[in-house]
């Protein structure tokens, strides 16, 4: 039933609505239409990000792709729980992680998990939305993922605008135009360290922003 | 199934002649163009040729709209107009220099829309005319000065209101036509419409080929519009002037009336051309959006009819009140 329902529910209601009315533009989304099982890795300014991400997923990959996000946000109230597990498909996990804590798995092993399933995943490797139009520097955790799953690819999105869309700790969406710009996916080498790697997927989001378009990244000045 | 075969015989028949007229002859030109352009494309293949069958889907889909607003029953083409005053809206507003904190006032702005929309479809005129102008903008500067934040504040009060007035005030004149009547005239609003945008269009045409004819003598606004030249321009406002002589059976205007109105189009079309050519050389960007290929955002497209629409307007209103 949900198999049918929420490709069905994006496609008739989301991706109109975030098109239409909010003015979302896809680019070069059939990148994703001869990927397999892909990692997704995109800026972070607002959590229109995560919805936008998931809209324009082609129906095939939609079931199988999981934004990850943090748990400790998302779980705090049950609407935003089932609403994040069940429309977004995101899978929850813990940010902060007590230094002596043995019983959890850790994030990474969890996410690799979900990779060796034949899952793709989506991050946002910038851990948390952040200043619109600033990108600031990748965590480490997502070389470490391509680095031990070696022949995964990844693909480079850059979202252009949604911090003026919904900024961070605001409630009120304004339509503005925005886009999601997809790059060309990318299989890292595995023989390289993890920085490198870390360097590869920071350069691949960076190289689709374009000068021209800082100012849909955000507001004047306040 | 035949009670939609009927239905559909009986709004066929609806179509008054002069329109259908119009159409066929706007479509029987746009299919000739798509089969010359498509075989340019195939033995010529380059940039000029790809670009000129952007422009013409882009006419295509211009033309099926038009026919829409046109033909179809009131609220359709009233829901498109809307539709597109809020594109444009939301273009306008995405390139704007805004603050974080004019974000509720920018809001505001789109749900002003439907009402500017829904007065102009029910023709109620006062408050068609003060909505905007007056409510709209008495409303979005207090709401301005409400959000606390001061810096700049002077600056987003000149600039959001104009954006409204540009983009919704002004375009909601083309649906406020359905409500003008004139003694022994059938065409109504449709007539009206199709002039108007017909005249703004093949005026755009005139003055580029006659700017590229004669050669680039001189030019009118050098900074601004490079292309322009005094001897297209003027040429170009003649042939307008012509094509609304010619097309005048669309409309209850004498031969006199129809010359003022095509020149008022034509100089309204070169200036609302110019004035977003000067905003967005200020802003550093091309085009304002891409949803018709080749033609850039709907502004692009739009800039010449969006002053002549409301001008025209007025003054129809003003011969309709004579007659």
């Amino acid at each position: 039933m949900k198999r049918i329902l929420i490709p069905l529910f994006y496609a008739t209601l989301v991706r109109p609505w975030l098109k239409y009315i909010i003015g979302v533009r896809f680019e070069n989304v059939k990148t994703l239409r001869e990927a397999k099982q892909f990692i997704i890795i995109a800026n972070h300014n607002s959590h229109f990000d995560t919805v936008s991400m998931m809209a324009s997923l082609p129906p095939k990959h939609f079931l199988n792709t999981h934004p990850v996000a943090a748990g400790d946000y998302f779980s705090k109230t049950k609407v935003l729980d089932w609403v994040s597990k069940n429309i977004l498909n995101t899978i929850h996990i813990n940010r902060k992680r007590e230094p002596g804590q043995t019983g959890q798995p850790s994030t990474i092993d969890v996410l690799n998990g979900l990779l060796k399933q034949g899952k793709s995943l989506v991050l946002f490797p910038e851990g948390s939305r952040g200043e619109p139009g600033v990108m600031s520097d990748f965590k480490s955790g997502i070389a470490v993922l391509l680095k031990r799953n070696p022949g995964l690819p990844f693909i480079p999105v850059y979202l252009v605008g949604f911090g003026r869309v919904l900024p961070k700790d605001k409630t009120l969406i304004v339509p503005l135009n925005c886009k999601v710009r997809y790059g060309e996916s990318i299989i890292p080498d595995p023989t390289k360290s993890v920085e490198e790697i870390l360097e590869l997927t920071q350069d691949a989001v960076l190289s689709l922003r374009k000068r021209d378009e800082r100012r849909y990244d955000k507001f004047a000045f306040n | 199934m035949t009670r939609r075969i009927e239905k559909m015989i009986r709004w066929y028949n609806s179509i008054p002649e002069e329109i259908k007229l119009v159409f066929l002859f706007v479509f029987a030109l746009l299919i000739l163009t798509s089969i010359i352009f498509y075989i340019l494309d195939k033995t010529i293949h380059n940039h000029l040729t790809s670009d000129l069958i952007k422009r013409n889907n882009s006419w295509w889909k211009i033309a099926i709209g038009v026919f829409i607003i046109g033909t179809f029953p009131r609220i359709y083409g009233t829901i498109i107009v809307a539709f597109i005053s809020f594109s444009t809206l939301r273009e306008m507003l995405s390139i704007s220099p805004l603050r974080a904190s004019d974000r509720l006032a920018i809001f505001l702005c789109y749900l002003a829309v439907p009402i500017q929309f829904h007065l102009a479809y029910v023709g109620f005129y006062n408050g068609f005319i003060i909505f905007i102008t007056l409510i709209m903008f008495i409303i979005i500067p207090i709401i301005l000065m409400l959000s606390g934040s001061t810096k700049g504040i002077g600056r987003s009060m000149s600039i959001i209101p104009s954006i409204l007035l540009v983009t919704v005030y002004m375009p909601s004149h083309l649906m406020m036509l359905f409500h003008l009547e004139f003694k022994d005239f059938l065409l109504g609003g449709t007539g009206l419409l199709l002039y108007v945008i017909i005249l703004a269009s093949f005026n755009d045409i005139f003055q580029y080929i006659w700017g590229k004819l004669l050669g680039n003598k001189k030019k009118m606004l050098p900074k601004i519009v490079p292309d322009r030249t005094y001897g297209g321009f003027l040429l170009g406002l003649i042939s307008t002037a012509g094509l609304a002589i010619l097309i005048r059976f669309l409309t209850p205007f004498t031969f006199w009336q129809a010359i003022l109105l095509g020149t008022v189009i034509g100089i309204c079309g070169f200036f609302g051309d110019a004035l977003l050519q000067a905003i967005k050389r200020d802003l550093k960007i091309r085009d304002t959006g891409s949803v018709l290929p080749g033609h850039g955002g709907f502004l692009d497209r739009l800039d010449s009819l969006i002053i002549a629409i409301p001008i025209y307007y007025h003054i129809i209103r003003y011969i309709a009140n004579l007659s």
